[in-house]
């Protein structure tokens, strides 16, 4: 199937297996699957438009390499589309990853998706990143997160106590 | 849906739950939720 034709599934083992391809080409030191997609690993399946993927920039300058990332997915038959990369029609979106967001991508989970290796934001670190964004949208999560995941407490304290974070009162 | 019921779609394996997250996109699509109707105005205002 060619990269651009739509799918009945969503393309995340294409996502991952992309963002493999961008450790392999010396674009990304590292890279961990986060957002609402991680979030499903862990809880019920929900709606959602579009993939994270936070990476460890190589290119430590202002861009962290986005440009040369884009460039090397549009060679490969990736659309842009605003601050989409489309495979498939299905949006991801490539977010340099720093502090908090960093953190959770080196203790990521490894996993395997189809084939695909693989890391996964932890459901800790999803809590803790939630926690410090604040949306409504994120405290839904919180919520969810707390109700169905097998949470690590002392790991989701430690957490938060090291990054200065509260959960939301219910 | 009931706790439990969402208890058991979480403990789902991934790739089952991705496909699920597919059809609702699909299912989004196909029906787009409508905006919310304010309260019917009064006649003449």
């Amino acid at each position: 199937m060619a990269i651009n034709e739509p799918s009945d599934n969503l393309p995340l083992a294409e996502v991952l297996r992309a963002a493999n391809g961008l450790v392999t080409a010396g674009l990304i030191d590292d890279w961990a699957l986060g957002g609402a997609l991680a979030a499903i690993y862990y809880v019920e399946p929900f709606t959602t438009y579009d993939a994270d993927i936070f990476f460890i920039p190589k290119d430590k300058g202002l861009t962290a390499g986005i440009p040369t990332i884009y460039a090397h997915l549009q060679a490969q038959g990736w659309r842009v589309e605003r601050e989409h990369l489309l495979v498939r029609g299905f949006p991801v979106q490539f977010l340099a990853a720093s502090g908090l967001t960093e953190e959770a991508v080196r203790e990521a989970e490894q996993i395997e998706y189809e084939g695909v290796a693989a890391k996964i934001f932890r459901a800790e670190h999803i809590v803790a990143i939630a926690a410090s964004v604040g949306r409504a949208k994120d405290k839904a999560r919180i919520e969810q997160l707390l109700q169905q995941a097998d949470l690590d407490q002392s790991r989701l304290e430690n957490i938060l106590q090291r990054h200065n974070l509260k959960l939301p009162q219910p | 849906m009931k706790a439990e019921m969402r208890q058991k779609l979480a403990r789902e394996p991934f790739a089952e739950k991705i496909r699920k997250v597919a059809r609702l996109i699909r299912l989004a699509k196909t029906f787009p939720r409508r905006k919310r109707l304010t309260p019917a105005q009064p006649h003449g205002k």
